[in-house]
Order: structure tokens, then sequence, then C-alpha cells
């Protein structure tokens, strides 16, 4: 029964997001205010449904209803009640549903929290995203319903959840990355609504920013969350595939991290505007694509969800409307958007221009990486594989001249920066990290010229921050105080950029001096890598709730004494009948000690891979760090808007615009 | 208008990138053409999977049109097809086997050679059994040689020993009408050919 | 200097002598690196998308089995490389082949970084332009104001 009101909810979801749609749209052309009114209360109405509707699949699952078709494709009675509770996003039609539940909590905090933005911009921004809402919604009830019944037979029990989400890393992986990926949906409507009605004065871009913000956030954590998730489950010490699910969402990232940026440049010095709100909408865009890449099943990957072509249509033809609808609206406004600032070529717009071109084409490189073996292949030139020697050269190229702007962007002057001033606090920097990087490199064997390049690129943000603080403390004063007064926004890029420089450290750390070993090993042998020596102590058998398997119990000593004691798991799921490994992990700072159990062989060894993993933390502490440094930006007073009365800025530029 | 254009570009990507999605949405992406094609048989000599003095070569396909199939008495969908190969049989075609045993790991060697003889004669008395003679690719070094990625996998070889199809997955009615039975009629034909202007 | 001190001690370390038998053994590192990075770049062909050194797939044992047989033969890299995509395609290989459609993937960016450029340095002097002094003071007073 509750399965039925669930899937009643979601038309009334629907139907809530159809007058969305229209009624504040619709009232914000006219000018009617009783109908721009309406888009409040809709966007609650919208969130409240696909809520309740949410509840009653995961209510379906944590009860083992199997005459649900989507519950008994992806749970089971073995299952504990928190992976069953996490298994309605484990499957195509619950993470869709997922998926439009965070889309409602954007919409809704969207109508929470922009009591200060105009009612008729506000009534735009929901109608957009109650558009958006529309299809997605039409595509959960008519080709992806979960609420779909096996009567009058259904199974006893259920084929169980996908082994390898079945872990804590997959309990908030998925949330994450889709808030993030969800998010930009705001800054997108924010754009479209603003073009709709012909202006795209500088406020709008005040008003993106802090959803833009939290949404990079969000997809921050989530991919260093995913990346965390695969290095510790699938068992071959990656952190980094770049596989197509993985590039798709990196995408948005790299979009992300541009509009970031170039959003900071449109609010304060008005320039930039069209493509600002290009950014904008490809963020989102980008969300999209990399949603229907997954879901339809068109590109090889390890993720992707099983495929349907109807689906992929749907899905397609959903992109066509959405992707199309807002790059002709583009094409067609964007011509008109003029910009007043002015700025020479040595400026810190320029900065952060080159380094959102820099961005971009980075995205360009992932995109075209992702998709042209497709192309490749349709147009009957064979298969071929893209992946890491390509994307790692790509990214090196990109990532040096990205560092040199980054580093100099904020020690510069908005609209013209002194070259001399400039070139001698760059040049004392470079000087410094030079210096560093050779003298820490020098202690390292083998010599690796990429691990030497990470540090002095890593280096160089770490001296250039440090002399933007300093310059900023130049005045009169005691330090302290003068620390206060630097905003929190300011602390934010701050973190933002010292989190890249410690995650630059741990790529260039562990892609020169991984040391890997295959290696067979009966009980008491012991392997010696990097001054640590492993011992195989036993293989013992393994019971858990839905599995059977094998634990390798592994001593590790270091200068003959023990340092640490680490257990590897082999699982064998029994219903889905897959194999999975749990790796045997010792964390430390300056290194991971990384344990995957292999094969049983004949002669009762097991084979065994042994992984010294130098730095591979400081990859994710970068992902924190620059997650805690949004945080930040976002906690600034500016953001939070008292209702101004009158905003003469927005409304005489609007005028020179006209006049123009 | 031409500032309208450059404004244009992201717009016209897309439908372009929309094309090969649409596109994308009708093929199985694990569809792959063989680079062996049109190339002859590797050299090989291997025994015969029920008896190790009868050796094989690659001359063993000159002048007949042969299927040459890949399996295994572990693969599930191997025995799926035995049928609708034994009726292919039975219609004159010439099936070989490329027996390709997957227990028989050098790390791990779990079965015997009189076992997987065992294991055989109860798979084809069960389901049929569609070979001339089985080649045993004990290495799976032929298998290698000849792109091979797992079983069931089928290749198309004609009168000259050359490889003119591969298949990866299962033959059924629909695989054999649409994309084996062109390629057979042709090499067929050609062998026609070849034999009357012969006499 | 905790962290510097943590550094030398892996790095410098390099692996000792071997209690156990490895998997697959080398005489020379150097051919051990080469037999990991290619294992690292070549593809399964079964698998939905895995290097040979992560995939259990038994074509990815075989193929791994060939590269290292290959390796202590003294094949090169690339000969190793061109062994594989002579068999199984262009498709076992991560790095893509150099063909016009492909060269794409070097020049899209490129050409893409160029013309934003380019197009960015034309409309900044074509603003300059188009507006007059006076009202390009009053917009930087308005700027200023804003801040």
């Amino acid at each position: 029964m509750l399965a039925e009101l669930g899937h009643f909810s979601l038309v009334l979801a629907l139907l809530m997001a159809i007058l969305l749609a229209i009624y504040p749209l619709w009232g914000a052309q006219r000018g009617n205010a009783a109908l721009m009114a309406t888009a409040r209360p809709l966007a609650l109405g919208t969130f409240l449904f696909t809520a309740f509707s949410y509840f009653c699949l995961s209510w379906a699952f944590f009860e083992n209803d199997f005459s649900v078709a989507y519950v008994a494709h992806n749970s089971n009675t073995l299952l504990p009640w928190y992976y069953r509770l996490t298994a309605v996003w484990g499957g195509h039609e619950g993470s869709f549903l997922l998926w439009v539940l965070i889309f409602s909590v954007w919409t809704v905090a969207v109508a929470l929290f922009s009591r200060s933005i105009p009612q008729e911009i506000l009534s735009r921004v929901l109608g957009v995203l109650g558009l958006v809402g529309v299809g997605f919604y039409l595509y959960m009830l008519l080709a992806s319903n979960p609420f779909e019944r096996l009567l009058p037979f259904f199974p006893v029990d259920g084929r169980d959840l996908n082994p390898l989400l079945q872990d804590f890393g997959m309990i908030i992986h998925p949330p994450l990355l889709y808030m993030g990926y969800v998010g930009f949906s705001v800054v997108f409507a924010f754009a479209i609504a603003a073009l709709i009605a012909g202006r795209l004065d500088s406020t709008w871009a005040r008003w993106s920013r802090p959803w833009t913000l939290a949404a990079w956030v969000f997809l921050t954590l989530g991919i260093a969350l995913g990346s965390w998730w695969a290095y510790k489950e699938l068992g071959w010490g990656g952190w980094w595939f770049w596989d197509p699910v993985e590039n798709a969402s990196f995408m948005p990232w790299l979009v992300g991290t541009a509009l970031l940026h170039s959003l900071a440049v449109t609010e304060k010095r008005k320039v930039f505007k069209s493509w600002t709100v290009l950014l904008a909408i490809s963020a989102f865009c980008l969300s999209l694509l990399g949603t229907f890449l997954v879901r339809s099943g068109i590109l090889v990957s390890v993720h992707s969800f099983a495929s349907d072509p109807t689906r992929g249509l749907f899905i397609l033809a959903l992109l066509m409307l959405v992707i199309g609808g807002s790059l002709l609206l583009y094409a067609l406004r964007a011509p008109q958007l003029r910009s007043i600032g002015r700025y020479q070529l040595l400026s810190r717009e320029m900065m952060l221009i080159g380094n959102n071109i820099l961005l971009s084409a980075a995205t360009l490189v992932v995109l075209l990486g992702t998709l042209l073996p497709l192309v490749h292949k349709e147009l009957g030139l064979g298969s071929i594989s893209i992946g890491a020697p390509f994307f790692d050269q790509m990214f090196v190229y990109l990532v040096v001249p990205f560092v040199f702007l980054l580093a100099m962007g904020p020690l510069s002057r908005w609209k013209q920066q002194s070259l001399s001033a400039l070139r001698s606090q760059v040049l004392q920097a470079l000087l410094i990290s030079i210096g560093a990087a050779l003298l820490l490199s020098l202690g390292t064997d083998p010599f690796s010229y990429m691990a030497t390049l990470g540090l002095l690129l890593s280096l160089l943000i770490v001296v250039t921050t440090v002399q933007e603080i300093r310059q900023r403390l130049a005045g009169d004063g005691e330090v302290l105080v003068q620390l206060k007064k630097l905003t929190p926004s300011h602390w934010g890029m701050v973190l933002g950029h010292l989190g890249f420089a410690v995650m630059i450290i741990g790529i260039a750390m562990v892609t020169s001096f991984s040391i890997e070993r295959d290696v067979r090993m009966s009980p008491g042998d012991s392997i010696d890598l990097a001054g640590y020596t492993f011992r195989l102590d036993g293989v013992k058998p393994l019971q858990g709730p839905n599995y059977t398997g094998h634990v390798a119990i592994m001593d590790i000593y270091q200068n003959g004494e023990k340092y640490s004691h680490v257990e590897a798991e082999k699982r064998f799921y029994t219903v889905q009948r897959s194999v999975m490994t749990e790796a045997a992990i010792d964390v430390g700072v300056t290194r991971d000690l990384y344990v995957a159990l292999g094969e049983q062989l004949n002669n009762g060894a097991w084979a065994l891979r042994v992984y010294v993993k130098p730095f591979i933390r400081w990859i994710w502490a970068g992902a924190l760090l620059m997650a805690i440094g949004g945080c930040l930006s976002l906690s600034d007073k500016r953001y939070r808007l008292k209702k101004r009365a009158h905003d003469p800025v927005s409304a005489t530029s609007e005028r020179v615009q006209e006049a123009c | 208008m031409k500032k309208l254009g450059l404004f244009l570009l992201p717009l016209l990507l897309f439908l372009l990138v929309s094309v090969f999605l649409l596109q994308g949405l009708f093929s199985d992406p694990t569809a792959r053409q063989s680079s062996l094609l049109n190339r002859p048989v590797p050299e090989f000599s291997l025994a015969d999977v029920m008896d190790d003095s009868v050796r094989y070569g690659p001359e063993v396909f000159a002048g007949e049109v042969t299927l040459l199939n890949v399996w295994g008495t572990w693969c599930v969908t191997c025995a799926y097809e035995l049928p609708f190969l034994t009726g292919l049989r039975e219609q004159g075609v010439r099936i070989v086997g490329l027996y390709y045993e997957q227990d028989l790991d050098p790390d791990f060697g779990a079965k015997s050679v009189s076992q997987i003889r065992q294991d055989i004669h109860k798979t084809l008395g069960q389901w049929g059994n569609p070979y001339a003679f089985n080649i045993f690719d004990q290495q799976r070094s032929l298998s290698l040689d000849l792109g091979v990625s797992g079983a069931p996998e089928t290749f198309l070889i004609d009168a000259e020993g050359k490889i003119r199809l591969h298949h990866i997955g299962d033959v059924n009615e629909r695989v054999w009408q649409e994309k084996f039975l062109p390629v057979y009629e042709q090499v067929s034909d050609n062998v026609a050919a070849l034999k009357e202007s012969g006499e | 200097m905790r962290w510097y001190a943590g550094l030398l001690l892996i790095l410098s370390l390099s692996p000792s002598l071997q209690a156990v038998q490895e998997v697959y053994e080398f005489d020379k590192p150097a051919q051990r690196e080469v037999f990991q990075r290619l294992s690292e770049n070549l593809r399964c062909p079964k698998c939905q998308n895995q290097n040979i050194a992560d995939s259990n797939a038994l074509v990815s044992q075989d193929m791994k089995r060939k590269v290292y047989e290959l390796i202590k033969k003294g094949y090169s890299e690339q000969q190793v490389i061109d062994y594989m995509k002579q068999r199984y395609g262009d498709f076992v290989y991560y790095q893509p082949p150099l063909n016009p459609l492909t060269l794409m993937l070097w020049m899209g960016p490129v050409l893409f970084m160029g013309l934003v450029l380019v197009v960015l340095i034309r409309r900044r002097k074509t603003q300059e332009k188009g507006f007059d002094k006076a009202m390009l003071a009053k917009a930087e007073k308005w700027l200023e104001d804003d801040k």
C-alpha cells in the first residue's frame, strides 16, 4: 500500500512541478504578484511530496517488501538494515529518486533562503527549476518507476545489493555527489532566469556565488570520497582511473571551479559576463551529460548501471531540451551583454580569466577523452581506448601554467598591476620554491623529475600565498589584529589554494614513488619493502551476514619491532555471486601500507599484493582543505544578504547597459 | 551576425555531440572489430583435445570454409549455443572447436586432462557435438594470438585459411542470419567458383 | 621537518632482499618498472573498463603472463605494445593512436584556448573604443562604491 502512496505522491510532486513551471514564470512576465507568490509554496509542495515518496521507497526496503520489483532487485533479507536504507540508491530507478529528492531540496532551499531577492527574479528562478524538474519527474513516472510491483508472483528473497556498494564510503558518496551535481541547477536557474528577463546585471553574480560555492563544496567532497572508496575497495591501490563515470563528475567540478572564480570577477568588476553565464549553464549541463553517460550505458565503464535504450532515449531527449534550449537562449541573449569595467593585460582580471581558460581547456580534454572513443567507433574507425597515459600527459601540461597564474592572481591588483612589483615577488617565490624543491628531491631515490616538478609547483603556491597575506598585512598595527581583519572569504581562498598545493604533493609523490609487489606467500612468509617487513601470520575463513570469505592476518615490522597489525579480506557475496576485496591499510601521513588478498594457489600459498603508497592521504586531505575553504567563504557575511531597499548600483549599471 | 555565430558555437558543438550520443545508444559498446581480419590464422601446433598424438597446424583450415569455435565445458553460454551449432553441422557447415580451459591455469592447475576429457564427453553427449575435432589450446597461446578475450567466440575462416569474421559472444539464429550467413555465402561461392575453374 | 624525515625514510630505502617468491620475478628493476607500467596501461579486452593489472579475468592473467615472457625475452616496451595491438587492436592500449580524428584530442584544447584568447583581446579593444571617457569614469565610480 505504501508503495502505491509513494507512487501517487510522486505524481503529485510532478503536478506541483508543472504548476511551478507555469505560474511563477507567467506571473513574472505579466508582473502579477499573486501568481509570483505561488512560487514558494509550490516549491515546498514539490519537496514534501518527493520526500514522502522517497520515504515510502525506503520503508519498502526496510520492511523487505519484495513485491516491489526495485526492492527485490536491489536488496535481500540478509542485508544489514543500514545497507537496506542506502540500497534505495543502489540501482537505476532509486538513484533517480534520490536525484529528484535532492533536486527538490535545492529548490526549496532557494525558496527559503532567498528572501532578499526581488520576488520577480525569485519567481523566475524557481520557475526554471520547476521546468527542469518536470522533465525528470516525467522520466521517473513514465520510464523508470521505482514503485512497480511484482504481482501476483513475487520472490521470497531479493537479489541483494551490488556488493561494491556495501561499504561506508558508498553510504555517503552518492548523496554528496548528487548534492554537488544537482546543486549547479540553482546557478543554472539563476543564469537562465536572468537571460529570460534579459537582465544580467551583476547582482545575479552575487546571488549565484553562495549557491555555486555550496554545490562546489559538495561535489569536491563527493569526488574525493569516491576516490577514497575506490582506493579502499577495488583492491588495486589506485585512486583515480579516468573512467568515464569519474570523468563525468570531474567535468562539472572543473567548470564549477572556473565558475567560482569567474563569478567573483563578474560581481566585483562587472566584466566577462557572457563568459560567466556560459560557465553557469555548462556546469549544470555537464552534470546532466554525466548522468546520461552513466545511465544510458553507451560508454563502457566499471560503474555504469544496466543499460536500456528507451531510457537512454528519454534522457537524451530531456538533455536536448534542457541543454539545447538553454544554449539557444544563451546564443540569442548573450550578444547583448556588455561589460563596463576596464582592465589592463596585466591585472587580476586577466590572471583569473587565464585560469578560467585553462580550466575550461582541461574540461575539454576530459570531454574529448571521454567521448572520442564513441565517435571514433561510430565513424567506423574501430575501437580505441583513452586512459591514464593521455590524460596524465595533458594534465601535466595544463597544470604548469595554471599554477603560475594561480600564484600570481592573488598577488595582482584589479584593473592594473605594475609589472616590476609582481616580477620581483614572483622571482623571489620562484627562487625559494626551486631551491626547496631541489633540496627535498635530492633526498629521494631514485630522483624523479615529475616529483620535483610537483614539489616546485606546490611550494610556489604556498610561498605566494604567504606573500599575499603579508602584502595584506603591510599596514600598521599588530599582526594578530590585522589577521583578524581578513574576511572569511579571503581565508577561504587561502585554504582552497593551499588545499590544491597539498593535493599536488600527494599526486606527484604517489605517482612517482609508489612501490608495488605481487607475491605468493604461505603463512610464516615475510616480504621486505621500503624498510617494512610484512609477515603473513595466516589466512582464516570469514563469515559475514551475507558473505563468506577469507581474511589474511598480517603483522608489519619495522627495524625488527612490531609496528602494525592489518587484516586483508576477500569476500564472496553469496547472493550476487561476486568477489570483493577489502584491502588492509595501515594509514600514515607520509605513506600508506596497503595489502590486498588475492587467490589461493594450489600449494596452500596465497597471492597477495603489497603496496607502499607515499603521501596518498595528501590527495584527499587537499580536497578536504579545499572544501573547508569553500565552507569558510560561504560563511562570509556578505552572502547573508540583508534586504536592500534599493540597490543603486545594479539599477544604474543596468541603465548604462541599456544606454550602450 | 558575426557575433551571434560565436555565441552559437556551444549550441552547435552540443548538437554535434548529441548526434553521436544518439547513434551510440543503438550500438553495442562492447562490440569490437578484430584486428586479425583478412589475415591468415597464426602459426600453431597443438594436440587434439582427446588424443595427444594427433597434432594440428594452420593447414587444417586449407581448402574448406570453417567455423572455429572457442569454447569450454565450464562456460555456460557455450553449452547454450551447442545445440544451434550442432544444427549447423547437420546442414553441412564445418565447425572446429578450439578448446579453451579456464581451470588449467599454470598458477592454479585445478583440473587434470583426463577430467577435462570426461567433462567434454558429458557436455557434448548432453547438448550435441558440432565439432569435426577439437584443438586443445592448453596454454591458451593460440587464443591469445587470435585476440580471443573469453568464451564463447567464433571465427569464420575461408578456404585459404584467412580469418573473415570474429564474433564475441554466442552464435544463435539471429547472429547467424545477420552476421555470419552473408560472409559465409560469399566465401562459399568463392570456393565453388575456384573448384569449377579448377575442373 | 617530520614529514621530510618520513619522505627520506621511505624513498631512500630501496626494496631489500625478498623472503618470498614474487609472482613475476625480474633480474633488473628497470624490467619490473616496464612490466608494471605496461600492465597498468594495457586494457583488459573482456572487462568493462579495467587494465590487466587490476583485472582478475582469465584473459588478463594470460596477457600479463605474455607481457612478462616478452619482457624477459628482451622486448622493448613499444614492441610489447605492438605485439598486443596486433592481436587485440588499438583498443588494448590506453594511449590512443594518432590519426586525423584523434589529433583533435590534442589540438582541440589548444585551438579552444587560442580562440578564447583572440576573442578576449579583440573585445577588450573594441570596448575601449565603445565608451566615452565620462561614462567610463562614472562606471568606475559605481564599481568603487560597490566594494
